[in-house]
């Protein structure tokens, strides 16, 4: 008898042990090391954890209640209607209103990366209403971008939000986050996020290796490494896009330069060397599996039309810039370069710092937007392009998407993921549709 | 310029021109012992960067050669064989050559397409031709950059051990500042690379030790010479006016494989030692120079006292003598040739004096016959009568009263006649002795021209001769005697008045000729022979059968105390020609 008791504790203990290993656990800080800013506009990671927006994207593309519990339109998507959900406290103990919400939207509309489609928020009661001389059919998907993260300044004039997480304070260039008890989410499993900022990404992974954090950043052509060295790597679907934009005057006035540029540039030496064959080549402004028609835009190279395009009169220098001073990126815009140089172009880099614009800018553009449409809304707003979609099918999409290509101002280069490489003791991780991690969610092995 | 004038300078220039030529040869001289130790400075430079250039190339060579067997490229060469992809391999190139201390590197497939370049990482995928050199000896190779500019380097390429297909590996380092900074440059020398050949001048295009040449576009004839004909190039650059900062500059040529330049090495060796050194000599020779014209001038004082001041008096003498001081004497200093000269210079003066002395007196002796002559020949024909007079009283004394009375009229008559011809003849010998000196005014000497002239008009035109004049319409101021030149022009009228007795043409003319006033009086008559022309001044001399030759003494004697000269010549045609000169009286013009 006693020994079946024995046992049977043995068992039981065992088998509790095992359940309180996949249980997770709340407590610890969550370590997180990036190269950039976490508080950049618009898609800095602390931002992420500090405010929340209306509507998320869920797994499936489209809107999902979040500050917002429900939402209709009106007077053919002229007018919407955002319900704001009842009893949300900001993090210094501020109840979130419709007015405040309100507000906050309209500062948002100042930043210069926001296409705010609406000509007037304002709230009404517990909803918010948005009116526009169009019809807006994608404003929730829209209000989920972190663009439009809701918060306020406290009486301090710190930045806060309804988000999980509140900023603590930043030394020594780590940016403090603690856990928010009262989040209407639900308490996040970490007592605070530790964000070091302006770390390389040899940095980030020597750090990760020696425990030292727990997140690190993987670039894309990076990322073939990173498994090779067995690292825990979480990668999203494309979500970034790598394109060359031209000035339309000057050089490039005449569309058949611009196409000849296109017709130009190398992209399967981008994917296949630079990128070390991540994500996919692309001529297109959404990712093959949002849209599914990302294959009828021909992204091959046809140097010598491009050379016939350009006519063989003396070229001008043009200067060639990338938006982001990383090593890959200013790799890729020479790989350009030389592209362009062999169709006859007199193409030369610019440095970091340059005054003068370049006529030639290779930008990464990150889509948040997880559907078609409002991911092409997006996509156009982020590069200041105009068109309009006539129908929620792939064919209106398409239509509209080359309608605005033709005019080969924008030339899609390459569609990349993100990736994230997480320690032994972060458990749960997951990453948003746009490739984000969601620390909210995380919790660290051994924590209390 | 007087003789010791002429002898300062050309004992001054005798010195400075022999200081000159001392002080440009020696100058030249110094610039060839420079310009010798300048090569053989830059001679020593090229010898010593060639055999730093052979020593970084065997290193450079090495290096690439441990490289192509080490591990790590084997390993590489081993996963690309079996299929692997090189894209993993991009950026091997950067350790690889921090590890091998590599300046330039890259992986090159089998087909030249470059796997990984740590020059220019974008050009993965392109060809590379380099690789035919693989396994020869390091080469200069220009390498482009992104930037758009070109590096020349010392490479090697190697093929990695135990690849098949070859993977090589083209490995080099560059040909630049750093390279030039492990060179022992002496002081004044620098050294410098000229890159970028290719295209035109362009002055930041040197890299030396630490910097490139101050005025580098100063350089550009020499790098162009040496790059476009493929040889070394000579000169001297200077950089700024001061001819101090010279330098004599070498352009070596630096050739790749084809033998094409990609690269010009510059030496240049500084010119201010030779430079210093030859405005010393210079100054120098100015110095010498100086005291060297000092010395031209005491010397020409010493020597003019031993040489030009005797030559000097005897010059002085023969104008004394010249003026008609016969008894000019010079002292007799020396025994050598200024003395001889002088000693025979007196010697002349004095039978010169004793000549005139004896021609002055036979002309005396002469005169006097002459006089004489001229006195019987005068006295004799009224000396005649006289006698017969006296006669023919004594005679008429044995007649009667009345006819003795008749003869005794008569004859006192006579007597008186005669001896008032006679007291005549004595009163003209008498006027010509007692010739007054000019009373010298100032006067016109068209007035007495025109005085003459208007006064015998009338009897020209009795005697059938026709009057000419050529009298000068600006005044002709003299200073004079009016009365006696009137006298004197009078006389020449009526001579020449007397030799047209058939009539003719007489020409009167008064001009001015340079700083004298020419007046001269011309006759169309028989004209003179040679030596009435000689002897016509002399008094009592005379062509007519009863003149008594002093006219024209007279008229010489006024001429000359009016300072002036007459000459008498024969006209061509016929006739003769009376010339006087008088001296412009320039006080009387103003």
């Amino acid at each position: 008898m006693g020994r079946r008791f024995v046992i049977s504790a043995v068992l039981a203990c065992a088998a509790l042990s095992a359940a309180a290993r996949t249980r997770p656990h709340y407590g610890g800080t969550l370590r997180i090391e990036t190269q950039g800013d976490p508080w950049q506009m618009p898609d800095g990671i602390a931002r992420r954890l500090v405010l929340d927006t209306l509507t998320t994207v869920g797994d499936s593309g489209g809107a999902q209640p979040a500050l917002a519990v429900r939402w209709e339109s009106q007077n053919a998507e002229h007018r919407w209607e955002f319900w704001i959900r009842s009893s949300v406290h900001f993090q210094d103990g501020e109840a979130l209103t419709a007015d405040a919400v309100a507000a906050a939207l309209t500062d948002a509309c100042s930043h210069p990366a926001a296409a705010c489609p609406w000509s007037a928020v304002h709230g009404v009661g517990p909803s918010v209403v948005f009116t526009s001389d169009s019809p807006v059919p994608d404003l929730p998907e829209l209000l989920a971008q972190t663009l439009f993260g809701i918060g306020r300044q406290d009486a301090s004039g710190a930045v806060v939000g309804t988000g999980p997480f509140r900023v603590t304070g930043f030394v020594n260039g780590a940016l403090t986050l603690v856990a928010n008890d009262d989040c209407w989410a639900g308490r996040p499993f970490a007592d605070a996020v530790e964000v070091r900022t302006r770390r390389t990404i040899r940095d980030q992974w020597l750090d990760l290796s020696v425990g030292k954090t727990d997140i690190v950043e993987v670039p894309p052509e990076l990322l073939r490494q990173a498994q090779q060295q067995h690292l825990n790597v979480l990668v999203s679907r494309p979500v970034d896009l790598l394109a060359l934009t031209m000035s339309p005057n000057g050089a490039f006035a005449s569309r058949e330069m611009r196409e000849a540029v296109a017709l130009a540039v190398d992209r399967t030496a981008l994917y296949n060397v630079i990128f070390q064959k991540q994500g996919e080549v692309t001529a297109s402004l959404l990712p093959e599996g949002l849209s599914g028609y990302a294959f009828l835009f021909p992204s091959d190279r046809d140097l010598d039309r491009a050379r016939a395009l350009r006519g063989g009169a003396n070229p001008s220098l043009v200067m060639l810039g990338a938006d982001d001073t990383g090593a890959t990126m200013q790799l890729a815009a020479a790989r350009l370069a030389l592209n362009l140089h062999e169709a006859g172009f007199n193409v030369q880099v610019t440095q970091a710092g340059s005054r003068q614009p370049p006529a030639l800018v290779l930008r990464r553009v990150h889509l948040e937007a997880a559907s078609p449409r409002p991911a092409l809304d997006e996509m156009l707003a982020r590069f200041g392009q105009n068109g309009t979609v006539n129908g929620t099918d792939a064919a209106a999409l398409w239509q509209a998407e080359r309608g605005v290509l033709d005019n080969e101002v924008t030339v899609p280069l390459l569609w990349l993921p993100r990736a994230w490489a997480a320690g032994e003791r972060v458990r749960d991780l997951r990453l948003s549709v746009d490739g984000e991690p969601l620390l909210a969610d995380a919790s660290l092995e051994g924590a209390k | 310029m007087t003789l010791r004038q002429k002898m300062l300078l050309m004992l001054a220039l005798t010195v400075m021109g022999v200081v000159a030529a001392v002080g440009w040869t020696g100058s030249v001289r110094v610039g060839h012992v420079f310009e010798d130790m300048d090569r053989q400075q830059t001679d020593l430079l090229v010898g010593q960067f060639q055999h730093e250039f052979n020593q970084r190339a065997s290193d450079t060579a090495a290096a690439v050669d441990r490289m192509a067997a080490s591990d790590t490229l084997r390993r590489i060469a081993f996963d690309l064989n079996n299929g692997g992809d090189s894209a993993p391999y991009l950026t091997v190139a950067v350790p690889l050559a921090e590890e091998y201390r590599l300046d330039y590197l890259e992986l090159i497939a089998h087909d030249g397409s470059i796997i990984s370049s740590l020059q220019w990482t974008a050009r993965f995928g392109y060809k590379e031709p380099a690789i035919t050199a693989a396994g020869k000896p390091a080469f200069l190779k220009q390498e482009d950059l992104p930037d758009g500019s070109s590096q020349v380097g010392l490479f090697a390429v190697r093929t990695v051990a135990g690849s098949d297909p070859p993977l090589y590996v083209a490995g080099g380092r560059q040909l630049d500042a750093g390279f030039l900074r492990d060179f022992s440059v002496p002081a004044g020398t620098q050294i410098f690379i000229y890159k970028n050949v290719s295209g035109p001048f362009d002055a930041h295009n040197f890299a030396g030790p630490l910097q490139g040449p101050d005025s580098g576009e100063h350089y550009q004839a020499l790098v162009d010479d040496a790059r476009s004909n493929a040889r070394n190039a000579e000169g001297v650059v200077y950089p700024t006016s001061h001819s101090e900062d010279s330098m004599s500059v070498t352009a070596i040529p630096l050739k790749g494989m084809e033998g094409d330049v990609l690269a010009v090495l510059v030496v240049a060796n500084s010119r201010r030692s030779m430079v210093e050194v030859q405005r010393h000599i210079r100054d120098i020779a100015y110095g010498i120079a100086g005291l060297g014209i000092i010395f031209a001038v005491l010397a020409s004082l010493w020597i003019a006292a031993r040489i030009s001041r005797p030559i000097e008096e005897l010059a002085r003498a023969a104008g004394r003598v010249a003026e008609g001081d016969w008894e000019t004497r010079v002292d007799i200093r020396t025994m050598d040739e200024v003395g001889a000269l002088a000693r025979s210079f007196n010697n002349m003066t004095r039978q010169l004096a004793e000549q005139r002395e004896r021609l002055v007196q036979t002309e005396r002796v002469a005169a006097w016959r002459e006089l004489a002559r001229r006195l019987a020949h005068e006295l004799k024909n009224p000396l005649t009568p006289l006698q017969i007079t006296v006669e023919n009283m004594v005679r008429a004394k044995k007649l009667p009263k009345k006819q003795f009375d008749e003869v005794f009229k008569e004859s006192t008559a006579t007597l008186e006649a005669e001896i008032e011809n006679l007291k005549t003849i004595v009163g003209r010998f008498s006027d010509f002795s007692k010739l007054p000196k000019p009373q010298a005014l100032e006067m016109d000497a068209r007035e007495a021209v025109r005085r003459v002239v208007k006064l015998y008009g009338p009897a020209l035109e009795e005697k059938h001769i026709e009057l000419g004049t050529a009298i000068s319409a600006e005044p002709l101021p003299i200073l004079g005697d009016s009365e006696l030149l009137h006298r004197a022009l009078s006389n020449l009228v009526l001579n020449a008045m007397d030799a047209m007795p058939e009539g003719g043409t007489l020409t009167v003319s008064a001009v001015r000729a340079r700083e004298m006033v020419r007046i001269s009086v011309a006759d169309t008559g028989a004209g003179l022979t040679p030596e009435e022309c000689e002897r016509l001044f002399t008094p009592y001399y005379t062509t007519k059968q009863h003149g008594t030759g002093l006219g024209l003494a007279i008229v010489q004697s006024v001429i000359a105390d009016h300072n002036g000269t007459i000459a008498v010549e024969n006209v061509e045609g016929g006739g003769a020609r009376f010339v006087i000169g008088l001296p412009f009286a320039e006080s009387v013009e103003a």
